[in-house]
């Protein structure tokens, strides 16, 4: 509706790429005023609309209404020619992890040689944040699922564990599995593919519309069955509940998106009292928490704040002004590296000054960039209350010795 | 099990974050519901209590008798002020100035603006018209234009920096960085100022922008302060980011972006509010609830051919009748009848016309409120919104202890 833009600023003053770069001349020019004259199917001039790296914080902060994000999305896949090379690459980031992770020996290795680097940035790649290593166990491989389940319990849920947790944090994902399973839910692993948001971000609309269709097929028998799908990552989240019925107007995304709920929403709101009280221990942690932008859109306030304040030992700081600036693959090509890098800057230093012992934020992606310009040790959301639970003599991570730990936790 | 709060606030700009933050220092349990940002990050930062006389807080006693500030006392406008000042001293976002004292801040047009409580960056910004003040602006900042001050201070000068392209955002967002301050200062120091004050707009960092008034001051051996500017207003931003900030740190819940939908009630009382979200909507729970969604601009109060109305709990709206009378001849002064559009409150800040004892409103959206007018907005909020937080609490305390709420009309 950009129709309701009363041009009031509220939405460039929270772009984080017009802060610090001058070539995007912010979301309300790019989005609702450049829109006006897109209608009317004038020849596209605004090819700095790629500047956007669709934190979204705009259309978070808009109050009336506009939807700036996803003008200024719609306007970035007329841009044929900003489908360049490392776009289509990213926006198959699925396909990559594939290969990646059975590989994942070779390219572990080899990610890290000064030459592979240097091709990469040849290839308009940004190197700037150290690429995460990729796991052969990744969740699809290690963890047959037992299909859908019926009148066995109350509580089940199917867990949409995203990409990077599949091909890169494995580790986070049995971590989860083990607290549902503890908490007492039956945990399921139905089969999906990438949520679809690498295409989106990366111009690719009908990539992203074949990656919705995927997963609507695959859900849809779950939701059926009873099943709530519960989301880990913020990002996926917003893709299956906003962009599935809204922008790529799937068929049966409704059905997904209202019985989708994020992992830490749905703990707060379905356990009892008595099974929070279990969750608090003696975890005597200073703990600065980034708020990804991608939680803000979604809109449903900052559960594990509610949650983390229930372990009373732990000091917790939050960080919800800033973008973390890698926004997905964003930061990962060249031309995006010094703006995601300045962006990220920002975040980085009200971190530091917090000094906390250690960093979590629900967003892999704002955990490696974070993690980068910090030097904290960034952790998943769920690794701080398995902590919490070892602590109570619950243990719920464990060593993957049957599968390759991961390098952080050397 | 749906979340159930104390309170939960609808609107989210200064009276809702100042009720918030009165409400999560007694501990309560509070949510935010906003539908985006306020437009206090649109302000100058500056808090106009009242803008007549000399002492706001004497001025009060000649506002009309349905002015909301006359539901108060005076001992609780300078609580709730200082409320204010502590907050903002806490988040390290000091503020100067006397609830009983109004002070003139320089505006980007070279007028003097008749406020009370400023940021501290701001502090040596009252001027006089034979004040040698030199004034620093960035070559291509498109909102702000240093010969309109020139034209009312006569003794002035100027000189121009040239940052490349720049924005109020990019410049405070760029001060913080050591080498462009360094840079800065090494040109400032070559431009060889001998006025009495130096003034720049305001966008001298963001949480450090005290530390950088304090180095330039430093170096340049004479007082500096900032000049509120057109929005985007950094200023108005260090503000509502330091409220937010306040917030979160007392346990605020903040569900943002997204509008009440429908409103549950249940006899006298308000039991839930209804919010979109992507997906599925979200039902909040609360044991009471402040409303302080502003006027028309902030979006509390639509107005259509069938009049005004109130765009959440559909209160009745107090309004000029006859639409031709809704305006004043001329644009300025600010004399507009609309301007009185509202809810009428009774003393507790419970809306009037309506048989509901667990909500209360705040703000700009309060009935005769004139913010433009008696040049009030932030005072008011910052007043209204600690009234109808302690209301609240009054409230939650006497139906804890099974008392029936009395209610005054």
């Amino acid at each position: 509706m950009f129709q309701n833009c009363i041009r009031c600023t509220i939405c460039v003053e929270n772009c984080p790429v017009f802060a610090v770069n001058p070539l995007f001349p912010g979301p309300k020019q790019a989005g609702p005023d450049a829109q006006r004259f897109r209608l009317d199917g004038e020849e596209v001039v605004d090819d700095w609309v790629k500047y956007c790296s669709q934190c979204r914080r705009c259309q978070t902060a808009c109050p009336y209404g506009v939807d700036c994000a996803d003008i200024i999305l719609r306007a970035q896949m007329r841009h044929e020619e900003l489908k360049s090379l490392p776009r289509q690459m990213f926006a198959r980031v699925h396909a990559l992890g594939e290969v990646a992770s059975f590989l994942s020996p070779l390219v572990n290795f080899f990610s890290g040689k000064s030459w592979v680097l240097r091709l990469l940035n040849k290839a308009g790649v940004s190197t700037a944040v150290p690429f995460p290593s990729y796991q052969f166990w990744t969740l699809e491989r290690s963890w047959k699922h037992p299909g859908i389940l019926t009148g066995r319990r109350e509580r089940k849920v199917a867990l949409f564990y995203g990409c990077f947790m599949n091909f890169n944090r494995p580790d986070v994902g049995r971590t989860i599995r083990n607290l549902l399973s503890y908490l007492g839910y039956e945990v399921v692993i139905p089969p999906q593919t990438c949520c679809g948001l690498p295409a989106l971000g990366n111009y690719d609309e009908e990539l992203a519309s074949r990656y919705a269709k995927k997963n609507v097929r695959y859900l849809s028998p779950y939701v059926d069955a009873g099943y709530d799908i519960l989301y880990t990552c913020t990002s996926c989240g917003l893709t299956l509940t906003h962009d599935y019925p809204s922008l790529l107007k799937v068929e049966g995304g409704k059905k997904i998106a209202e019985n989708t709920y994020y992992l830490y929403d749905y703990l707060l709101s379905t356990l009892a009292e008595k099974d929070l009280a279990s969750l608090s221990g003696a975890l005597k942690l200073k703990v600065a928490y980034h708020i990804p932008c991608h939680l803000k859109a979604l809109g449903i306030g900052y559960p594990l704040v509610e949650l983390l304040h229930r372990l009373p030992d732990l000091e917790l700081s939050i960080h919800d002004e800033h973008c973390c600036g890698l926004a997905g693959s964003y930061g990962f090509k060249a031309e995006n590296e010094r703006t995601s890098l300045l962006i990220g800057e920002r975040a980085a230093q009200g971190i530091k000054e917090s000094r906390a012992d250690v960093l979590i934020s629900d967003c892999g992606a704002c955990r490696m960039q974070l993690k980068h310009l910090t030097g904290l040790d960034a952790l998943d959301p769920a690794e701080i209350i398995a902590r919490a639970l070892l602590a109570k003599g619950v243990r719920l991570s464990f060593p993957q010795l049957l599968f390759r730990s991961h390098p952080s936790e050397a | 099990m749906e979340p159930v709060y104390d309170v939960v606030i609808i609107g989210g700009g200064m009276a809702g974050l100042m009720a918030a933050i009165r409400l999560g220092r007694v501990g309560k349990h509070v949510a935010i519901v906003s539908r985006g940002d306020p437009i206090v990050c649109l302000s100058t930062g500056c808090i106009d209590v009242l803008a007549c006389g000399g002492n706001p807080l004497e001025a009060v006693g000649e506002l009309p008798k349905t002015h909301p500030y006359r539901l108060l006392s005076t001992e609780f406008m300078v609580e709730a002020l200082n409320d204010f000042l502590s907050a903002m001293a806490e988040e390290g976002l000091p503020y100067v100035g006397s609830p009983f004292e109004n002070r003139k801040v320089l505006t980007p047009l070279g007028a003097g603006k008749t406020t009370c409580l400023i940021p501290q960056t701001m502090a040596h910004s009252t001027v006089s018209s034979d004040t040698r003040l030199h004034v620093v602006t960035f070559a291509g900042l498109k909102d702000f234009y240093p010969g309109y001050i020139l034209s009312r201070l006569p003794t002035s000068e100027y000189s121009v920096f040239d940052a490349g392209p720049c924005s109020t955002l990019s410049l405070a967002t760029r001060f913080e960085r050591r080498d462009f301050l360094e840079s800065f200062l090494s040109w400032l120091k070559g431009a060889d100022i001998t006025a009495d004050k130096i003034a720049l707009p305001a966008v001298l960092g963001w949480r450090k922008a005290l530390e950088i008034k304090a180095v330039i001051e430093g170096e340049l051996k004479r007082p500096l302060f900032e000049i509120p500017t057109l929005p985007p207003s950094v200023a108005g931003m260090r503000l509502h980011r330091a409220l937010v900030r306040k917030a979160l740190k007392l346990g605020v819940q903040l569900y943002k972006g997204r509008s009440v939908s429908t409103v549950e009630k249940a006899g006298r009382l308000v039991e839930a509010v209804t919010i979109e979200a992507p997906g599925r909507p979200i039902r909040v729970n609360g044991q009471a609830f402040i409303l302080s969604t502003g006027s028309f601009v902030g979006g509390g109060l639509a107005s259509s051919r069938a009049g005004v109305e109130e765009v959440v709990f559909h209160l009745p709206v107090y309004y000029p009748p006859d639409r031709t009378s809704w305006f004043g001849e001329r644009f300025f002064p600010p004399e507009h009848p609309i301007e009185d559009a509202g809810i009428i409150v009774d003393k507790e800040f419970r809306p009037q016309g309506v048989e509901i004892d667990n909500l209360f409103v705040a703000g700009s959206i309060l009935a005769y409120a004139r913010v433009l007018r008696y040049g009030c907005g932030h005072g008011l909020a910052i007043v209204s919104g600690e009234a109808a937080a302690s209301s609240c609490l009054k409230y939650l305390q006497a139906s804890a202890e099974g008392y029936a709420c009395s209610r005054t009309v």
